[in-house]
Parts: C-alpha cells; sequence; structure tokens
C-alpha cells in the first residue's frame, strides 16, 4: 500500500483528480439532499404545484452550473490562497488579474475575428492560444504589480499594502477601461460566436425523467481547470520550486538563510497565481460571453471567500472552498426563488457569500479544513 | 524645487506677510469669482485662502474672525451668484464630514472598514422612507405609483429630529455589524465591511419586493426638506438681490441652508473627533492601532473600544445621510456603491490617517478633482474635438480621439492612484497626525532628541 | 493567604504541552523569580496568567478569585500589571500619553464627560498628568514627556513600559526579562528600581530573567522551569545548589562531569 501511494501516477494525478470528485459528491450530494427535503416539508404550504417535483427537475442544472462555477471561483482562489500563504497578504488586485486575463483572451478572438480567421481555425488551437495569451499577460501583470505595488511595502504595517492593494485594483479597472477606450471606442467586450462550443450534449441518466444536457465549453470549462489543478499541485508538491515556496511560506527569514532567493519565489508565487486567474478569466469569458472592466469584482470576492471558506493559505482548502462556495450559490440562487415563490431570488445572490463568509470567519475562521503543514494561516 | 517652496513658506509666515497673503487671496479670489463665475482658476484661488489660514501663523482670533466671515459672508454670497460653487462646497463640506467619521474609525482605531457608505446610506434611506410618500406606496410596484398618495409625515420639519434618528440608527447598524466582527483580523475585517456595503446595496436595491420599501433601483423620490421661514427668505431676498445681480430663489435659498448645515456637522464632527482624540477613549484607540496585546494588557477592553470606534464613526455617516437625502430629495442605492466608501477612503489617506486637517483638507482635494478639474478637463476635451485641431508630431486629429476618453468618468483610476502613490511615498498623508505637546511643568524644551 | 496561587495549570499548543501542572504561589510583598531554560514555557506561563491564553486545565486564584476564563483587559482591572519581553510600546504615541493608556483602568471619565469636557473631565486629566510626571520620575526618565516613545532609546524605552504597567497601580508586576539587552551599569539601576518598585509601593514582583546575577541578587525565591514544568523551588542558596537546576541548565553529562 505504502508503495502504491508514493507512486507519482498516484500521488499526482489519481489522488488530486479523486480528491476533486469526493468534493463534488460531498458538497453535491449533501446540498441536494437537504432542497429535497426542505420541498418535502413546505409541499404542503405551495398549492399550485408540485414542489418535490419542481426541485428535482432544476437539480441537474443547479449541479452542474454550481460546480462550473465552482471550478472558477477554487481556480482564482487558488491565487488568493498562494499569495496570502507567502506573505500573509490579501491581494486585492488579484481579481483585476482574472478580468485582464479574459479580456486579453477575449479581444485575441475577436482579433482573430476581425482577420476573418476565426471560422476557419479549429476551435481547439484558437481556444488553447486564448488562454495561453490570457495566462501570459495575466501572469506577467500580476509580477509586475507585485514588483510595483506591493514590494516596496512589504515590512510596513498590515493595513499599508492591503491599501496598496485596493488601490492597484480600482486604477487596473479604469486603465483596461481607458485602454479599451481608446482602442476600440467601447469597453464592454463581447466575445465573437465560433465554434461548437455552445452546442449541447446530452446525456440520459438512468432514473431521471429529462436527460442531462451539458454544453460543450461547461465540459471544456471542468476539462482545463481539472488540468490545472492537477499540475499546480504537482508543481507545489513535487518540484523543487515548489519545496522553496512551502519553505518561504512557512518561515521567510530561515528560508532565505537556508540559501532560498525570497523575493524570486515571491514572484513566482504571484505568477503562478496569476496565470491560474488569467485562464480561470478566459474560461469565464467563455461561460458568460460577455466582459467588461469591472467584472472581476464578484467573482473575485466570492474566490476570496471561497479561499477563507476552505482555509486560506491551504490549497487544498481552496479548491474545497470553491466547489462548496459554487454549489451553495448556485442552489440558494435557484431554490430560493422556488421556497419563497419569486418574492426573494437569484437577486440576492452575490451575498450569499457574504454572509457565508461573516458566518465561517465568526464560527471557524480557520476555515474547513484549517491549516496543513507547510502552509500557515 | 522643495527649498524653494520651504523659502517661500519661512518667507511669507511671519508679519505681516501672513496676514497680506491671506487676506490677498480672500480679496483677490472673492473679486475674480464674483467677476468670472466659471473660472476655475479664481475658484482655486479662493480654496486658498482657508488653506494660507490654516497653516500661516497669524493671531487667532484674527484667524477666527477670517474664517467666519469666508464661511458665512463670502462663500454663500458667491455662491448664490453662481450656484455651481455652492454645489461643489456642499459637496466638500459632505465629504468632509464622512471622511472625519471615517477617520476615527481608520485613522484612530486603525480599522479599515471599506463598506463605511452603508452607514450614509441607513441615514439616507431612513429619512427617505420616512420622509417621503413611500409608506403610502408599499404595495406599489416601483413606477407605477397613484399620483395623489400624500406624504407620510405631514409636517417636513421632522426632519429635524431624523437627524438624530440617522445617527442613532447607523450607530445601531454600526454596533450589530461590530458586534460580531471586530474580533478579527485587520484584513478580515476589511473583507467583511467590503461584504456589508454591498449586502446594504443590495437590499437597497432589490427591497422593492415582496413589499416596496426602497423602490428599488429607482431610488425614492420626491423626499421632503424642512421648511424655511418665509419672512427671513424674503427680507435676506431683498439685500441680497443686488449683490448678486439676480433675485433669489428658494432654491438658492435651500442650497445655502444646506451648504450651512453641512458645515455645521463639520464643526461638530471637528470638536468631537479632537475631544474623543485627547480623552481616554482616544488614547485606547491609537493603543489598539499600536498593539493590541499591549493594549488589552493595558486594560483596554478591545471589543467595546472598537465597537465605540465603529458607533462613532457610523454616527457621522448617518446624519450626513438624512442631510443628504433632504438636499437632494432623492435617493437611489447607486450612490452607496464601494466605490463611494474608497472614494472616501482615499480622502483619509490623502490627507493622512488621523489628522483632523488632514482629512478635510483631503476632502477638499478630492471632491475639487472630481467635480471640478475633471469635468473641466472632459469639457476642453470634448471642445478639441469639436474642432479641426491636431496634434503635432503624430498628426492625430483631436476629432478622432474616443468618446470614452472622458476624464470624468475616472474616479476609479484617481482614487485608485492616490491609494498605492501615498502608501508607497507617504503613508502618513500629506499632512501627517501630530501627537499634541503638552506643558509640563519641569520638563525643559528640547528641539531634537539626541540618541 | 497567598496573593497568586495557580494548582496544576497545564497549557497545551498541539501536541506540544508548553506548561505543565504548573503549581505556583506567590506571597504578597514579595520579589521572585521564574527562571529556566529558553523554551521551558516561561512566557507561556505568564500569558496563561495574564489571560492571553487560557488553560487547558488547573486553577488560577488571585486575591481568592478566580482568573481563569478572564480577557487579559480583565485580569489587568484586577491588579496585574506586565511588561513584555520584547517591547512593547505604542511607538507613534508620546511618552506620557503611554504612561496615561496605563492608566485606562483607573480613569472614570465617560463619554459625556469627554465630548462636554466638564470639570470631572479636566480634573481628572490634570490629575492623571501629574501622576504620569511623578511616574516618570520615579523611573528616571526626564524630559522626554513629549518624545514619541519609539524615539527613546532602548534602556528609555525599558523604563517607560516600566512606568506604563506602574500607572495601573497594580497589586503584581509581572516584569518579562526586564534586563535583557541591558550593560551591567543599566542592570545595576534596573534592580534597585524593582526593589523601589516593592519597597516604596508595595507591589509584589514577579520577574522572568535569564541574568543570574539579577536572579540570585533580587529574588527572595526562585522558582526553576524546564520542559513546561517546575522542576525546583526555593531560595536562591538553595536553587544555587540544586542537582535537577544544574542538570536542566548545563545537560545531564555535563552536571554529571562537575
Amino acid at each position: 500500500m505504502k508503495q502504491f501511494t508514493s507512486n507519482p501516477l498516484y500521488k499526482f494525478i489519481l489522488f488530486p483528480i479523486g480528491q476533486i470528485v469526493v468534493f463534488i459528491l460531498g458538497a453535491g450530494i449533501t446540498l441536494s439532499v437537504l432542497v429535497i427535503l426542505l420541498a418535502y416539508i413546505f409541499r404542503g404550504s405551495v398549492t399550485n404545484l408540485d414542489l418535490v417535483e419542481r426541485t428535482l427537475v432544476i437539480l441537474p442544472k443547479v449541479l452542474i452550473d454550481g460546480v462550473t462555477i465552482g471550478f472558477v471561483y477554487a481556480t482564482i482562489a487558488l491565487g488568493y490562497t498562494m499569495v496570502y500563504g507567502v506573505l500573509e497578504f490579501i491581494n486585492f488586485s488579484h481579481s483585476e488579474i482574472f478580468m485582464v486575463g479574459g479580456v486579453v483572451g477575449v479581444e485575441l478572438l475577436r482579433y482573430f475575428d476581425a482577420q476573418g480567421t476565426l471560422a476557419t481555425m479549429n476551435q481547439y488551437v484558437v481556444i488553447t492560444l486564448a488562454i495561453l495569451l490570457g495566462m501570459i499577460i495575466a501572469g506577467s501583470l500580476a509580477v509586475t504589480v507585485e514588483r510595483v505595488a506591493y514590494k516596496p511595502l512589504r515590512n510596513a504595517p498590515r493595513l499599508v499594502p492591503l491599501i496598496s492593494a485596493i488601490g492597484m485594483s480600482f486604477f487596473l479597472q479604469d486603465t483596461v477601461r481607458l485602454i479599451l477606450g481608446l482602442t476600440t471606442g467601447e469597453f464592454n467586450v463581447i466575445l465573437p460566436k465560433f465554434g461548437t462550443f455552445d452546442d449541447f450534449q446530452t446525456f440520459t441518466v438512468p432514473g431521471l425523467a429529462a436527460p442531462v444536457q451539458l454544453q460543450n465549453k461547461t465540459i471544456l470549462l471542468i476539462a482545463v481547470t481539472i488540468v490545472m489543478l492537477v499540475g499546480l499541485n504537482y508543481l507545489v508538491n513535487g518540484t523543487k520550486v515548489g519545496k522553496a515556496i512551502r519553505a518561504v511560506a512557512q518561515d521567510r527569514p530561515t528560508a532565505s538563510l537556508m540559501g532560498i532567493n525570497v523575493n524570486l519565489i515571491i514572484s513566482i508565487t504571484f505568477l503562478i497565481g496569476g496565470t491560474l486567474g488569467g485562464a480561470a478569466g478566459v474560461l469565464f469569458a467563455l461561460k458568460v460571453t460577455r466582459l467588461d472592466p469591472f467584472v472581476g469584482f464578484f467573482p473575485g470576492l466570492k474566490a476570496f471567500t471561497a479561499a477563507v471558506l476552505g482555509g486560506i493559505g491551504n490549497l487544498t482548502g481552496a479548491l474545497l472552498g470553491g466547489i462548496v462556495l459554487g454549489l451553495l450559490e448556485s442552489f440558494g440562487a435557484s431554490y430560493l426563488g422556488v421556497f419563497t415563490q419569486g418574492a426573494f431570488g437569484a437577486e440576492y445572490k452575490d451575498i450569499f457569500a457574504f454572509a457565508i463568509l461573516i458566518a465561517i470567519l465568526i464560527f471557524r475562521p480557520s476555515g474547513l479544513l484549517g491549516q496543513t503543514v507547510g502552509q500557515k494561516a | 524645487m522643495k527649498q524653494f517652496f520651504s523659502n517661500l513658506y519661512a518667507a511669507i509666515n511671519k508679519e505681516p506677510w501672513s496676514y497680506i497673503v491671506t487676506f490677498g487671496l480672500m480679496i483677490i479670489g472673492s473679486a475674480l469669482v464674483y467677476a468670472t463665475p466659471r473660472s476655475l482658476t479664481a475658484f482655486l484661488i479662493l480654496l486658498l485662502s482657508p488653506a494660507s489660514m490654516y497653516f500661516l501663523k497669524m493671531n487667532n482670533k484674527v484667524k477666527l474672525f477670517a474664517g467666519l466671515v469666508l464661511a458665512i459672508i463670502v462663500l454663500p454670497v458667491l455662491g448664490i451668484r453662481n450656484i455651481f460653487y455652492l454645489e461643489v462646497i456642499f459637496q466638500i463640506c459632505v465629504f468632509a464630514a464622512l471622511a472625519l467619521g471615517l477617520n476615527i474609525v481608520v485613522g484612530m482605531a486603525g480599522l479599515l472598514d471599506l463598506g463605511y457608505v452603508a452607514f450614509y446610506a441607513v441615514g439616507a434611506y431612513t429619512w427617505a422612507f420616512f420622509g417621503s410618500k413611500q409608506i403610502s406606496l408599499l404595495h406599489s410596484v416601483p413606477g407605477a405609483a397613484p399620483a395623489n398618495a400624500p406624504y407620510f409625515l405631514e409636517n417636513p420639519n421632522w426632519f429635524w429630529l431624523f437627524i438624530f434618528l440617522g445617527i442613532g440608527l447607523a450607530a445601531f447598524a454600526g454596533i450589530l455589524l461590530g458586534l460580531p466582527v471586530l474580533r478579527l483580523r485587520g484584513d478580515y475585517l476589511a473583507i467583511v465591511t467590503l461584504g456589508f456595503g454591498e449586502v446594504i446595496r443590495v437590499l437597497a436595491l432589490n427591497l422593492d419586493k415582496p413589499i416596496n420599501i426602497t423602490n428599488g433601483p429607482q431610488g425614492i423620490t420626491p423626499i421632503q426638506r424642512p421648511t424655511l421661514p418665509p419672512a427671513l427668505l424674503d427680507a435676506l431676498g431683498r439685500v441680497l438681490e443686488p449683490i448678486v445681480g439676480h433675485p433669489v430663489t428658494e432654491a438658492q435659498f435651500y442650497n445655502v441652508f444646506f451648504y450651512f448645515l453641512a458645515l455645521a456637522i463639520i464643526i461638530i464632527a471637528v470638536i468631537v473627533a479632537r475631544r474623543l482624540d485627547d480623552s481616554r477613549i482616544g488614547r485606547a484607540w491609537t493603543a489598539i492601532r499600536e498593539d493590541e496585546t499591549a493594549a488589552i494588557a493595558m486594560g483596554i477592553p478591545l471589543v467595546k473600544m472598537k465597537l465605540a470606534a465603529f458607533a462613532s464613526g457610523a454616527a457621522f455617516a448617518g446624519a450626513m445621510g438624512v442631510i443628504y437625502a433632504a438636499n437632494r430629495t432623492f435617493v437611489s442605492p447607486e450612490t452607496f456603491s464601494f466605490l463611494q466608501s474608497i472614494g472616501v477612503l482615499s480622502m483619509v489617506i490623502l490627507g493622512g490617517l488621523g489628522s483632523i486637517p488632514g482629512v478635510i483638507i483631503g476632502a477638499a482635494v478630492v471632491v475639487f478633482l472630481n467635480i471640478q478639474v475633471l469635468q473641466t478637463f472632459s469639457l476642453y476635451l470634448s471642445s478639441l474635438r469639436q474642432s479641426d485641431a491636431v496634434i503635432p508630431i503624430i498628426n492625430f486629429a483631436w476629432r478622432n480621439l474616443s468618446t470614452q476618453l472622458d476624464p470624468a468618468k475616472y474616479q476609479k483610476l484617481i482614487f485608485g492612484l492616490i491609494l498605492v502613490v501615498m502608501m508607497i511615498f507617504r503613508p502618513s498623508g500629506l499632512i501627517p497626525a501630530e501627537r499634541r505637546k503638552r506643558e509640563l511643568a519641569g520638563e525643559e524644551e528640547i528641539d531634537e532628541i539626541t540618541e | 493567604m497567598a496573593l497568586l496561587e495557580t494548582k496544576d495549570v497545564i497549557k497545551r499548543f498541539g501536541g506540544l504541552t508548553a506548561v505543565n501542572k504548573m503549581n505556583f504561589t506567590l506571597e504578597k510583598g514579595q520579589i521572585a523569580s521564574i527562571i529556566g531554560p529558553n523554551g521551558a514555557g516561561k512566557t507561556t506561563f505568564f500569558n496563561t496568567l495574564t489571560g492571553i491564553y487560557k488553560p487547558e486545565e488547573g486553577s488560577i486564584e488571585f486575591n481568592g478569585h478566580s482568573l481563569v476564563g478572564l480577557r487579559p483587559d480583565q485580569v489587568a482591572e484586577r491588579g496585574i500589571a506586565r511588561t513584555f519581553q520584547n517591547i512593547r510600546l505604542f511607538g507613534s504615541m508620546t511618552v506620557i500619553e503611554n504612561i496615561l493608556v496605563g492608566m485606562h483602568t483607573q480613569l472614570k471619565q465617560r463619554g459625556t464627560d469627554i465630548l462636554f469636557r466638564t470639570k470631572t473631565f479636566h480634573e481628572e486629566e490634570a490629575e492623571a498628568e501629574a501622576r504620569a510626571k511623578e511616574l516618570m520620575d520615579y523611573v528616571g526618565l526626564k524630559n522626554v514627556g513629549n518624545e514619541l516613545a519609539r524615539n527613546l532609546p532602548y534602556g528609555g524605552q525599558r523604563r517607560i513600559e516600566i512606568a506604563r504597567a506602574l500607572a495601573a497601580n497594580p497589586t503584581l508586576i509581572l516584569l518579562d526579562e526586564p534586563t535583557a539587552g541591558m550593560n551591567p551599569n543599566e542592570t545595576e539601576e534596573a534592580i534597585k528600581l524593582f526593589r523601589r518598585i516593592r519597597d516604596e509601593r508595595g507591589v509584589t514582583v514577579l520577574l522572568i530573567e535569564h541574568d543570574m546575577r539579577v536572579v540570585m541578587n533580587i529574588s527572595e525565591r526562585i522558582s526553576v522551569m524546564d520542559y513546561g514544568e517546575k522542576i525546583a523551588e526555593g531560595t536562591p542558596a538553595q536553587i544555587r545548589s540544586n542537582q535537577r537546576v544544574i542538570e536542566a541548565y548545563l545537560g545531564r553529562e555535563a552536571a554529571a562531569q562537575a
């Protein structure tokens, strides 16, 4: 058994994927059971429709939506949690790194569109290029922001770099708006239609009356994020750079005495967080098809909530937090309307995250998974 | 450059030059504003005069006198002549009061509150709800209000009571939020207050159903204003008409009235903040800001003191909210966005955390930038767009400049730059806070500490 | 009755027991010391006494009342003041303000007194300021009342910390390595000051100290901690000849050779 668990295939591929599956199943099943129970309890108070049936009909879609957005949150949350692990600092401008990644990716697609080549190119090549460009630009931007706005403040009181980061977040939003305005005359960025990403795949699940429908882009999003999460897990736990990152996170002065270039490692941490954020941005753009320079705010905050929910500084925690938060939000947005018969509905979904955040911080500030070795909260 | 300014300051910072400069700025500024009501330079010169009053050495009684003349006579008269200035000054006053309140929380007690305008919203919506027809419209859909719905309060002078109610409710909201979250570490607190700010805004946006409390995104209007005595307006109107060159309307009198009201709040805010700062409570706040562990070991109850800071800060925002709602006769959720919270924060940071004169100047600079400088710049750009002018060298026609380039819309850029630049280069602000020097009998004055 | 009495106090961090079954008594008016190698749990014991940490087990009684479960500010209010191992002053406040913060529990002014500047307020502030000046003199600080605390040299900062602790009119003062980093002259003066605090003000003094000259010179009673446990207790002379103490400090083999 021991031999098997130290097998790299298991350690770096099977185990993390298994973890993701367990998280999704655990959170998904728990919430599903909860709403079905609620539906049974309240079925008497609603007369004009069968609450249980209504609950079951939308359940697959709610689950899929929750997992999809959960993966986006998890990918962004990793950026927050890595930086927090290393610097104990909330990188407030991470939401803008995410936004920039998305905007750059879509702009590349729009460029191909304007050239007339978008329709003729292989859609997977196109989307790969867009994701890669988003990752490169977002990663370099994250490193630059760290050098300019955070590095000079590394020994200042805690609130000083935080305020600088908030300023940077605002600055980036309007800078992107300015650049878009000057170059395209419009600061909304709309994804051009291409390929078969909007098409549905239909699966019939035994026991369900209606078939489950999955959009191609949802499958793509889930596949790409899983690849990235597995890659990150390998990078942090299987490489020398990862070891250095964990060392800096645990004890910066000692790591520096051991000959680790702390500044370089911090830059690499921002680079990794930035590239993940950038990729998440492009995938998010594919999902929502329309971006603007302010689009990062809510996903950013929710991803931060996800990071805290899982236990900030803890990479697995960010993943779990993202998935749980995505599902909670999706369930809340859909079923609040169902159970209150439309009196309250999806318009409150943006504040679920805050309610959850406040609740965790009060009752379990160390998050669901708390601290693990190699990371400090 | 720096040398030049410090020389200049030294040269004018003695009698009689301090008097000549101050009164010179005041008289020339007023004359220029009077003569050219739309000139930015003229207004700037006038605004420099209170700054010179503050910075230059003069007899305190003269300072007070000059300040009162400027605030009570000069500004209102010039403001009636050109109502736009009064609007600028009113906004400066509103934001200065908000900045003073936030300064208690962030500057004195060191608690980063990113949702401060939520308390402003509590005050504003309190008067908006009771001082309008909203209570009669609870069961009507937004936009489809019956035309003849009555005001809930027949007498608009309930307004005065609601200022106090706004203070109380905002302070209560501060305690309600503070109780669970004030145990948290500073950076978590920042995010939670941000969340609270958004929660309040989302509630304002969506509580038009199931019962229509806030009228949703359309906001509540009309909101009543307190009545002004007609006899007094008549008399003042007769005196002012020849001076300002046109009959004074009731709307203009209202603008002056709200200006005085905001000014009164600022004066109260300054007095309260200074008194708190120099007391057992203020010292406890500073101690908490500096080192929580040491502070609590000195017997300072952390949560209680933080709650006091939160509630006092919120109280000012509540009062200002009530006044704002009456001034605009309209409130809508968009006034209370995260952007506004950051705007107020950038005023405090720019002026100097914990520094009372600093945050007032910070508020003045930021408001002035926003509604005067940027807008003037926008107008200038759009006039260039209309012309045939071309940028030399790169040969770019102004006409082709994107209409997206509208400086007035780039507030976030300005706030963001202020925050980043100040944190990196001058974290204590333009006018850093100073500790009060006590007259200590038996202590010799020493200029520089030598170690 | 003892002023301070702890019974079987246990403080754990995860799997590590930092303070183990600590039984400790302190008589009123004593000067006592706790010594022990680095990491022996001395500061953790202080932090447990002052409410920064909550003990997992055991009782702490001060003046006949339990301190377990009280917050640090409540402990301070009952009359225990302290200083810190690494000086923790309020750096951007003046020296006199630091001392005034120490008087927090003593001042009675209320919000209304502060806002309306009542007679009570003015009188109390004037009195507090006078007392603060008296305390500055007492610990030997001159002409620095208006200086920012962080601008003072190291020795001066140590003195402010003691003055700040005394400002609370404590019954018991806990000093965590108060002479660390001092030269022999400064140490000598510090010892005199600690004696005066006890003799003139009647304040019971408990020190954590590494400097054996200080400990042996000043203490009437010494407790030795190692690995979170009290391994010995007695007068300086008893401690000097205690085999377990020598082992703890020098290691078993070295002790055997000696």
